[in-house]
């Protein structure tokens, strides 16, 4: 009698290990697949900072962006691209690109200070990126063209605020005449 | 990269954690993506971090120094004669590093940590 108890207990503490296993490891995958979506096709992100004003608010717009364009070399001018900080690894920053390698891209210097415009021809893989407020960002106007390398991935998408939600494809090209949307 | 490692091709292993917490430093030999040329993958030696002042030559009687700039390394091969670095491409963003390499697989015997 005291045998069988045993026996069952034993049957049913393997059948118990055996589950808690099962879900572990289908936890892990479901992990492994959220970390692959996230480094090679789509990652969400929190943007913050003025330099992207009227496009994305003050104080933080999350937005959903692609990796697969920048692979495969499908940006081009009037993109929002993510990208690492040259100047701070840690970084990532959100800005437009404006110009590829070997093109002529004119630019005002310093829109603050006086309407003094500059040309200069982006080298050999590197991109020229600036912000949408130009006069509150930090970009190639200041850092020079930037490593295409550094690239990460491409905006297409904002998330939030809810009331915001709206593609972001190759719509708005930088216009100086751009009214905010009254969404 | 001649010494170290051969013309014919060596197989060696890199790690993708070093870069990422910063553990990168002067002497390490590291895979960078080119700054010229976005699909190919460079290994150099990291000769120079931010701040820290670089001289090289040149040509054989004019050598130059420069400080390399926040957030960026100063690369270059170990055949100078041969290789196109930092010399010719300016100092790289840190962003740009791929790893690190640490061990060496092929050729046999070659095998085990690269020299220094």
């Amino acid at each position: 009698m005291v045998g069988l108890v045993g026996r069952l207990w034993n049957l049913q503490y393997k059948s118990i290990v055996k589950e808690a296993l099962g879900k572990t490891l289908a936890v892990a995958k479901f992990f492994c697949v959220l970390h692959i979506t996230n480094t090679y096709l789509c990652t969400f992100a929190l943007a913050y900072g003025p330099s992207m004003v009227p496009t994305f608010n003050l104080t933080g717009d999350m937005f959903l962006a692609e990796r697969l364009s920048i692979k495969f070399g499908k940006v081009g001018p009037g993109d929002i691209v993510l990208l690492r900080s040259p100047e701070s690894p840690q970084k990532v920053m959100v800005k437009r690109l404006l110009g590829l390698e070997s093109h002529s891209v004119t630019y005002v210097v310093d829109p603050m200070k006086s309407d003094r415009c500059d040309t200069i021809v982006v080298p050999k893989g590197h991109v020229w990126v600036e912000g949408d407020n130009i006069y509150n960002s930090r970009d190639s106007r200041q850092l020079g063209p930037v490593p295409y390398g550094l690239l990460e991935g491409k905006v297409f998408c904002k998330i939030w605020p809810p009331k915001e939600f709206r593609s972001l494809m190759k719509s708005g090209m930088k216009d100086p005449g751009f009214v905010v949307d009254a969404i | 990269m001649l010494p170290t490692l051969n013309l014919t091709g060596d197989l060696v292993l890199a790690e993708h954690v070093s870069h990422r917490i910063g553990k990168v430093g002067a002497g390490d030999v590291v895979l960078v993506r080119s700054p010229v040329d976005p699909r190919r993958i460079l290994t150099k030696r990291v000769v120079g971090m931010e701040g820290d002042t670089v001289s090289f030559y040149v040509d054989p009687m004019y050598s130059q120094t420069t400080v390399v700039p926040k957030g960026h390394v100063w690369i270059q091969g170990d055949n100078t004669y041969a290789s196109s670095d930092s010399r010719h491409f300016g100092p790289v963003p840190y962003g740009l590093i791929q790893g690190k390499v640490f061990f060496r697989v092929w050729p046999p015997d070659g095998f085990g940590t690269l020299e220094q």
